[in-house]
């Protein structure tokens, strides 16, 4: 059954990848990417239940919290050029 | 970033379960999948998050220069100076045995100690880098 899961996980993040590659737009490809990062986190989850190592829980948790930072960080740099983001000002540190 | 507030709040939300699991993975190294050098990158990822959300500036307070440069020196000087310590009991570089009388517990010091300097050495670095690639600009 674990085998069976793996395969249509595979199927979907190759769908993920056509999304990717075709675009158009880049929010398109931002989105397959951010979905294909989803589905590596439940591929090596299932992939852990199919070799018997729940240790790979662990590594699917980091691969879920470095995903989204990731996209973030492609988002932000699309949308200001720049990972350092626009220049703050003074109300901004207010809520620190 | 400011109006961003969804944003802002699964940020402010997400940095400390990030911290405790960099802080499960160099803990629980020994016994499970993980260790300093991948624990000290879940690390620097929380501050690079914060970064990434609150802008540099802000980050560059929690995290000043001095302080990561200081750190990176400070995880090497860790891990070296576990080596020379056992050096000057009389055993070899990095031979764990002699740091204590029992086997397992000298083993279990050793690689404590050696697997925090490279912790606190690589999140130091990941963050020093993050923070000079953002801020060079485009």
């Amino acid at each position: 059954m674990f085998i069976a899961a793996t395969l249509a996980i595979l199927a979907t993040m190759v769908l993920a990848l056509v999304r990717a590659f075709v675009g158009p737009s880049v929010y398109d490809r931002i989105l397959a990417v951010n979905a294909f990062g989803t589905k590596t986190v439940l591929l090596i989850a299932v992939l852990g239940y199919v070799t018997e190592r729940p240790d790979f829980i662990d590594v699917a948790l980091v691969y879920a919290l470095i995903n989204f930072v990731g996209t973030i960080a492609v988002m932000k740099f699309h949308k200001y050029s720049s990972l350092a983001g626009p220049p703050a000002d003074r109300d901004d540190f207010a809520d620190l | 970033m400011r109006h961003h507030s969804v944003l802002r709040a699964s940020a402010k939300i997400l940095i400390p379960p990030i911290l405790l699991f960099a802080l499960y993975v160099q803990f629980h190294g020994d016994f499970g999948p993980g260790g300093g050098f991948q624990a000290g990158v879940i690390f620097a990822v929380a501050f690079i998050l914060y970064a990434l959300v609150f802008g540099l500036e802000k980050a560059r307070r929690v995290a000043p220069p001095a302080v990561t440069h200081s750190l990176s020196a400070l995880g090497v000087m860790i891990y070296a100076g576990v080596g020379f310590e056992n050096v000057l009991s009389g055993g070899n570089f990095l031979e764990y045995n002699v740091m204590a009388h029992e086997h397992h517990t000298a083993q279990h010091l050793g690689i404590f100690l050696v697997e925090m300097g490279v912790g606190i050495t690589v999140c130091a670095v990941m963050i020093t880098i993050f923070f000079s690639f953002a801020g060079r600009g485009r």
